[in-house]
């Protein structure tokens, strides 16, 4: 029953976090800021954050394609929340996730119709998103005034638990669920190891883009909106940097932006990654920029160990060294 | 908005010269001029556009964005789509513009500070090419890099240039005209002149429009990517100077937007994201585009913001247009 090759694609996302978690666990030694129960909370508010959009994301890169457009999504998102959300703050989770998904579908069949470079096409959705979120607000912060709702979001749920990072764990299981039980998770690795291969199997892959995009831009609106009634207000977020750590999430769970590699779990795994890394360095009261450089060590280790001629040029100077 | 005539040269594909024939190119031809002119008449008819002050703002500020653009237009055009560095590179050499500048003088400060740019860049360029490296992930790994290690230099602080430092010589005018202009003119000039009439700027062509053909032509790739990405750190340290002189400070918040600016001006200009096709001097009619845009947005009491909405319209409406014309 047991099957090894299941575990492979975790691996490197597993081993990743747990070195992350024991260097920590060294830097505290014996003083107890790393491994405490508080810690755990702040890990999965982050996980909240940042996981949503990781997973969106990263599913555009195992098809092989980028979903910048996230970027401006969250902003927007958590504008038109707040703003339709003043008497019912599901009417405003709705308009949020439904101009995600909106939105997404329809760059994501510009994309897939018209054969357009993803990139590109996100870059503008990201460029309008921020415009109108700008636009919707005056370029002013917005309050939102239910604060029963920021309340509720930020209450403490079985000790570590808080309704955001409940849903986003949720999320998070359904879409492994889906992704390894179901015909889709093989499509779309298919769709983003080998287009044409996939096409000529029958795999309907102008769907899966536009779904995945559909998808992406969802997940994003639904973190902007969550974010804006934590906050109890909402801002344009100019060109903030959601993209960079959701991307560094992803690639640390072992998602690749050549496409066809990756899981859901493992985009969990590098989110986890990623936010224990954040709030143990808190803890133990390093600077943040420890953090940005120790994120750019293991990407730029890992960008290296994927480089397609890693290996050829190992063989190279291993011969270079031999000869000399 | 003519692409060089690369048509007399021996292995080398004309696009331009086979594709001027096509019906698709005349209409991409008349809806630029269209827009173009769209654009000049509503700047004209702005009140206050063609004032000393709002052109002055306009070409200065354009500078900056520019220098970045033209690498960035680069490695656009190798085939490693856009980096999200640079911009970050641009902050740091602000940083090691000021601390050189404190304590060498003016003349070390250059020197450094465009090696500085040079070196972070062709790291990132020897990466991609030689071990075959993702572009994108490892400008994002340089970009935390940077953001980390610049400001855990100097502790989180800006650093203050005190005046008469020797900064004055970066900043000012030369012929009337503002010193950040004519050395984006230069870059610009430069650019342009190794994409044209160079070895390395008909490899850098072939190379973006097919690695694997490049490399059966006996070119060698990882020379030419890295190559690309040493200009283009070398075109990025130049606004980073200009920043700091300018503003006698070195900080980490002036290259924030740049990355994104830069890549807008690339794609507005028509240079092809997908690699292999497009030229500087696109590029700078691109980033004058959306300079253009933000000055009419001022003048006519439009907030400044408007301009992103304007300018990913533009970006969608470019990329639409172009690839659906020129396929029919």
């Amino acid at each position: 029953m047991f099957n090894r090759r299941l575990l492979v694609p975790y691996l490197r996302p597993s081993a990743v976090l747990l070195a992350v978690i024991l260097i920590l666990a060294v830097i505290d030694g014996s003083h107890g800021r790393f491994l405490s129960s508080s810690i755990v909370f702040s890990v999965l508010q982050m996980f909240a954050t940042v996981g949503p959009i990781a997973l969106g994301v990263g599913m555009t890169m195992i098809i092989r394609e980028f979903d910048l457009s996230v970027a401006g999504m969250v902003g927007m998102a958590g504008c038109i929340a707040v703003l339709t959300g003043g008497d019912n703050p599901w009417l405003g989770l709705a308009a949020a996730v439904g101009t995600g998904l909106c939105t997404g579908l329809l760059q994501g069949f510009i994309i897939a119709r018209l054969k357009l470079p993803s990139i590109g096409v996100t870059l503008g959705g990201l460029l309008v998103f921020l415009g109108v979120s700008y636009a919707l607000t005056g370029s002013r912060s917005i309050q939102y005034d239910d604060l029963e709702v920021a309340g509720l979001l930020g209450q403490h749920i079985f000790g570590f638990f808080s309704i955001p990072s409940l849903i986003i764990l949720v999320i998070f299981a359904v879409v492994a669920l889906i992704f390894g039980m179901t015909k889709l998770g093989r499509d779309l690795l298919a769709v983003g190891g080998d287009r044409r291969a996939a096409l000529s199997a029958g795999i309907r892959v102008d769907t899966l883009l536009i779904g995945t995009f559909a998808f992406s831009g969802a997940l994003a609106a639904m973190c902007g909106a969550l974010l804006g009634y934590s906050l109890a207000s909402a801002a344009p977020t100019g060109l903030s940097n959601v993209l960079v750590p959701a991307t560094t999430a992803a690639i640390l769970g072992g998602v690749s932006l050549s496409g066809g590699t990756g899981r859901p779990l493992g985009i969990a795994l590098g989110t986890l990654t990623l936010s224990v890394l954040q709030s143990g360095l808190n803890a133990l009261g390093l600077s943040s920029y420890a953090h940005e450089i120790f994120v750019g060590l293991v990407l730029l280790a890992i960008a290296i160990l994927d480089g397609t001629a890693f290996n050829a040029r190992l063989d190279m100077l291993r011969l270079a060294l031999r000869r000399s | 908005m003519s692409t060089p005539s690369t048509v007399d040269r021996p292995g080398f594909r004309a696009p331009s010269a086979l594709r001027l024939a096509s019906r698709g190119t005349l209409m991409i031809t008349v809806l630029r001029v269209v827009f173009l002119a769209a654009l000049a008449i509503i700047a004209l008819s702005s009140p206050g556009f063609l004032s000393a002050a709002s052109l002055l703002s306009l070409v200065t500020t354009a500078s900056f964005v520019g220098c970045v653009a033209v690498g960035m237009t680069l490695l656009t055009m190798s085939g490693n789509i856009m980096s999200f560095s640079l911009g970050a590179t641009v902050s740091a050499t602000t940083l090691v513009f000021t601390a050189a500048l404190l304590s060498w003088g003016i003349v070390p400060a250059i020197l450094l500070s465009l090696m500085f740019g040079a070196l972070v860049s062709l790291a990132q360029g020897l990466i991609i090419g030689w071990l075959g490296a993702n572009p994108l992930v490892v400008s994002i790994a340089f970009f935390g890099l940077l953001i980390g290690i610049a400001p855990w230099c100097t502790d989180g602080n800006s650093l203050f240039i005190p005046p008469g430092s020797g900064q004055e010589l970066l900043r000012g005018k030369l012929f009337g005209l503002p010193i950040e202009f004519l050395l984006m003119v230069g870059v610009a000039v430069i650019g342009q002149l190794l994409l044209t009439f160079t070895v390395f700027g008909r490899n850098l062509m072939m190379v973006g429009s097919s690695r694997r053909a490049a490399e059966a032509a006996g070119i060698r790739v990882w020379r030419t990517t890295a190559s690309a990405y040493l200009w283009a750190g070398l075109f990025a340290a130049v606004p980073g100077m200009l920043l700091a002189a300018r503003y006698s400070k070195g900080n980490m918040d002036y290259g924030a937007t740049f990355d994104y600016d830069a890549i807008t001006a690339v794609i507005i200009g028509g240079t092809a994201i997908e690699g292999g096709r497009g030229s500087i001097v696109r590029t700078i009619i691109g980033v004058v585009i959306m300079e253009v845009i933000r000055v009419i947005l001022l003048l006519n009491g439009f907030r400044q913001e408007w301009q992103y909405l304007i300018s990913g319209i533009t970006i969608l409406a470019v990329i639409l247009l172009q690839t659906t014309i020129a396929r029919k």
